[in-house]
């Protein structure tokens, strides 16, 4: 009876505890919900003035908030891709493989993490201008990449820290070439870490403002355009727009949720 | 067999490893290394009435570095970090244990939660704070409404609120590696302990703990050193007043218009960072065996 | 499992990029395009919009908060990045001294003739060779008297203690600096180094003062009651005040800092002739007009401060009186080695 007792405190205290953290996270998300809905039209935007829906209707004039969105997403996407196949390849190698230089490497991948943004930013932006690449699209995608690359390895590492070197050795004695024993053996075992580096990589990428300021050139991503806009107060507009990708990321989470209780159950 | 192991280990490790390590080196190199020697170079020179930089050496950027009046900055941008660092550490930590020890079947949603606020842009997030905190704020109102307080509270605009924005910004970095390296836990192991006669202190402090410690490594690193470096959320919820050594950097390189003084702050940076990673090792042992 | 998670997000993230593809896509420009650089919070939207519609060169427009901010983004870019900018009188003069901007082609200025002749032939570009001014101001002062009983009239009583944790200001080291200079009735380009060292240890009393320091919006904090004094532009405080009358615009005895921001069109533009013309459509009196209901800073356009009535001519805020002006001082360029002791006095405030 004791026992029962102190497990339900113990279930109670988790549930409230993880309560509030989620409390916290979700808080400021709230207030960009409720002020999406605020009809208010003069800046700051922060008084209260009714209920309406103007905004998300609105949003669809603003031409360059969209295009600023829509240059995030390609971004986003093509830097995750390259980052994670980039990184997974080389947590691997660095793993398994000795070669000159390591050493140096592997200090090299703790400096894009460990120096304040600001100084990548600059320091990407000298040596662009330098070879005189462009300033656009491929500067921020080359550097999204070069930003996001330790983070995928970090986490395929935390993977490969519990990794059993024998199954590898065990599938190549079973005849397979190394190619396959990667995709098939090595792959598998590797997949939350690098799932979660590919995820963590994205929303590094969607969200980063400091490098994409030195290396945009004409270039506007979704949070360049918040970082101009919230000097002078966050429009509702803007809002408008962060709810629906709210919205539409938790639809996201939720469906592919329920599919996999429902595989499960079928199971 | 021993001889075809030993053959496959030697046969021709330089094309894989170079496959494999080749691309992210190429990056590393070109788009990390020679850009931060660049910065390296740039920290010994000076500008000319016109903020160019002009390339002559001169130490004068450490020397002014070195005053006392930056050096209280680093202090306070470090003390910053560290509280940070600790809250986060003492947040993420029972809650990632919580969430990837469930048996509850929606345990892929409760990590997914953790990710979801932050695919909204974050400077709207930190600027969310700061319409909940302000003096005619949600909080604010709320204790007005409740009668709790009579005059509005100042929240906003002070190191505590610098905090609360990094901690804010920064908890889903501790989040992510705890999670990882708890749900890599070994439940049989747990059982032992117990089966053992451990208590639940003893089982946490000398099996979950050390088992874990790699996550909360690599997780304060992740949150320690962006703090010393996020000048945005110092200038959103600290209203200028609490400055972190990026709001140092980030005035050479803007208003300031002294680009080799940012440079040598950067490189002070780095060092500060090195050392950190350095003390590690002498205290902890192998950076390797902890997997970051 | 997290592996489908994340192939769905993918798969999702490019089903929105698509949508904003389609919805994003803008109605073609047929006469070029204008990369335009300007400050935060100072041309209005509708602006860019009217001189899309009539001319049909599409703008490009982006913002920075302070002069050195542009020139550190401008000169960091390659040339032709930004065609048109918007910097105050004396970081006009520094352009002008690096070799930065193109001279104006006085023929395609049609509208010149509106704006007012005390605001023609500034000291910084004698017979605005290389530029023409758009608005100007003042850092004066704003107090919500509902809020502070004290009588403010000077920069010096921004000082006082009783003001602890009440003051917006702005967060420009030379307008701060400049404003404690000015209420030692000093200049606020002031090189001497004893002067300076006394300015600084009245600086340095202000710390206690500052509630937060913002030059983007300062209104923001005044107007949502976070701080009650500021010390800000002109026109910021013009906008407060439609939203909370008990705001009032104080103009300080000692003289104040005073700027006018200008036109200029950089070196490397790529369309020269579509950014003359923005330039002369700028001057134009309905676009003074629909600057001045938008940012109502101080317009020298005599035409549409004639057209714009009482409603902008005896607003203090809008429309600084004259002896404010004349009394006023501009920034200035200083040499580096001064510069750097602003630059350090600066750094002990903020810390």
């Amino acid at each position: 009876m004791k026992r029962k007792n102190k497990k339900a405190f113990h279930g109670i205290f988790n549930v409230a505890f993880c309560g509030l953290v989620y409390l916290f996270l979700f808080l400021p998300i709230s207030v960009i919900v409720v002020n999406s809905f605020n009809a208010t039209t003069s800046k700051p935007y922060l008084s209260w003035k009714g209920f309406t829906f103007d905004w998300y209707v609105e949003l669809w004039s603003n031409t360059s908030l969209l295009s600023a969105f829509g240059n995030t997403m390609i971004i986003a996407l093509v830097s995750t891709i390259l980052a994670t196949i980039i990184g997974t390849l080389g947590a691997v190698g660095m793993y398994k493989y000795k070669f000159k230089g390591k050493g140096i490497l592997n200090s090299l991948l703790y400096i894009p993490v460990v120096i304040p943004e600001i100084v990548l930013g600059i320091s990407l932006l000298t040596i662009f201008s330098n070879v005189n690449i462009p300033r656009g699209m491929l500067t921020l995608i080359l550097s999204h990449v070069t930003f996001c690359v330790p983070f995928v390895i970090f986490n395929v590492r935390a993977r490969l820290d519990g990794y059993d070197n024998s199954i590898e050795e065990a599938s190549m004695d079973l005849g397979a070439n190394r190619i396959v024993t990667f995709f098939q053996v090595t792959l598998p075992v590797l997949a939350p870490g690098i799932g979660g580096g590919a995820l963590l990589a994205f929303t590094l990428s969607i969200d980063d403002v400091i490098i994409s300021y030195f290396v945009n050139g004409q270039t506007k991503t979704y949070p360049l355009k918040v970082m101009e806009s919230i000097k002078s107060g966050v429009s509702p507009d803007v809002n408008a727009l962060s709810t629906i990708i709210l919205i539409g990321t938790i639809v996201l989470v939720v469906l592919t949720q329920s599919n996999l209780l429902k595989k499960k159950k079928e199971e | 067999m021993e001889k075809k192991h030993s053959s496959h280990q030697f046969r021709s490790n330089t094309l894989p490893a170079l496959v494999m390590v080749g691309p992210v080196a190429l990056l590393l190199v070109l788009l990390v290394a020679v850009p931060l020697v660049y910065v390296a170079v740039m920290s010994f020179c000076t500008t000319d009435e016109y903020y160019n930089v002009v390339f002559k050496f001169s130490l004068a950027n450490y020397g002014k570095l070195l005053s006392p009046d930056y050096i209280k900055i680093y202090g306070q941008s470090i003390l910053i970090a560290f509280i940070t660092t600790l809250l986060c550490i003492l947040i993420a930590y029972p809650f990632s244990y919580i969430i990837a020890r469930t048996k509850s079947k929606r345990k892929q949603l409760f990590y997914m939660l953790v990710i979801i606020p932050f695919w909204t842009n974050s400077l709207i997030r930190v600027y969310g704070w700061r319409t909940f905190l302000g003096t005619n704020g949600w909080l604010n109102n709320a204790l007005q409404a409740l009668h709790i307080t009579t005059e509005p509270l100042d929240f906003l605009y002070n190191q505590g609120t610098t905090v609360l924005g990094m901690v804010y910004c920064l908890i889903p970095f501790m989040i992510l590696p705890l999670y990882t390296a708890i749900e890599k836990l070994d439940g049989s192991l747990l059982e032992a302990s117990s089966d053992l006669g451990a208590k639940p202190v003893k089982t946490f402090f000398e099996v979950i703990l050390p088992l874990t410690a790699s996550g909360i490594f690599s997780g304060s690193i992740m949150v320690f050193i962006p703090c010393l470096g996020y000048f945005f959320v110092s200038n959103i919820l600290g209203g200028g007043n609490s400055d972190v050594i990026g709001n140092l950097i980030e005035r050479q390189f803007k208003s300031g218009n002294n680009w080799p003084l940012g440079a040598a702050l950067s490189i002070i940076l780095i060092l500060v960072t090195l050392l950190l990673v350095k003390i590690y090792k002498k205290l902890g042992g192998d950076m390797d065996s902890l997997g970051v | 499992m997290k592996k489908k998670i994340i192939s769905l997000m993918m798969c999702a993230a490019l089903a929105m990029t698509a949508l904003t593809g389609c919805g994003g896509t803008e109605k073609k420009a047929d006469n070029g395009e204008i990369n335009i650089f300007v400050w935060t919070e100072y041309v209005p939207e509708s602006v860019f919009d009217k001189f899309e519609e009539e001319t049909g060169i599409k703008c490009n427009v982006s913002t920075y908060s302070s002069n050195e901010d542009m020139l550190a983004k401008v000169k960091s870019e390659a040339e032709g990045t930004y065609d048109i900018v918007l910097p105050s009188d004396y970081m006009v003069q520094s352009l002008i001294e690096q070799g930065m901007v193109e001279e104006l082609d006085k023929e395609a200025l049609t509208n010149l003739s509106n704006i007012g002749e005390s605001y023609l032939n500034p000291s910084y570009d004698p017979g605005n060779v290389y530029s023409v001014p758009y608005q100007g101001g003042v850092a004066a002062i704003a107090v919500n008297t509902a809020k502070i009983d004290k009588e403010i009239k000077s920069y010096d009583d921004l000082f006082d203690p009783s003001l602890e944790g009440q003051l917006v200001v702005l967060d420009d080291y030379r307008a701060v600096i400049g404003m404690t200079a000015r209420s030692l009735g000093y200049s606020m380009n002031e090189t001497d180094p004893d002067k300076l060292a006394e300015i600084e240890t009245k600086l340095l009393t202000l710390k206690n003062n500052v509630k937060l320091y913002d030059s983007d919006s300062p209104k923001s904090a005044l107007i949502s009651g976070d701080a009650n004094v500021g010390m800000i532009w002109s026109a910021e405080i013009a906008l407060s005040m439609e939203e909370n009358p008990d705001i009032k615009v104080v103009y300080p005895e000692e003289g104040a800092y005073v700027f006018m921001d200008n036109w200029m069109i950089l070196k490397g533009c790529k369309n020269y002739d579509a950014a003359m013309k923005f330039i002369n459509f700028m001057l134009d009196t309905e676009s003074a007009q629909l600057v001045s209901e938008e940012f109502p800073y101080l317009c020298p356009n005599t035409a549409a401060v004639e057209a714009m009535g009482s409603d902008y001519s005896e607003n203090e805020a809008k429309n600084p009186p004259a002896e404010v002006i004349s009394s006023g001082e501009y920034v200035e360029n200083l040499d580096n080695e001064t510069l750097e002791i602003y630059n350090e006095m600066w750094t002990k405030l903020k810390e």
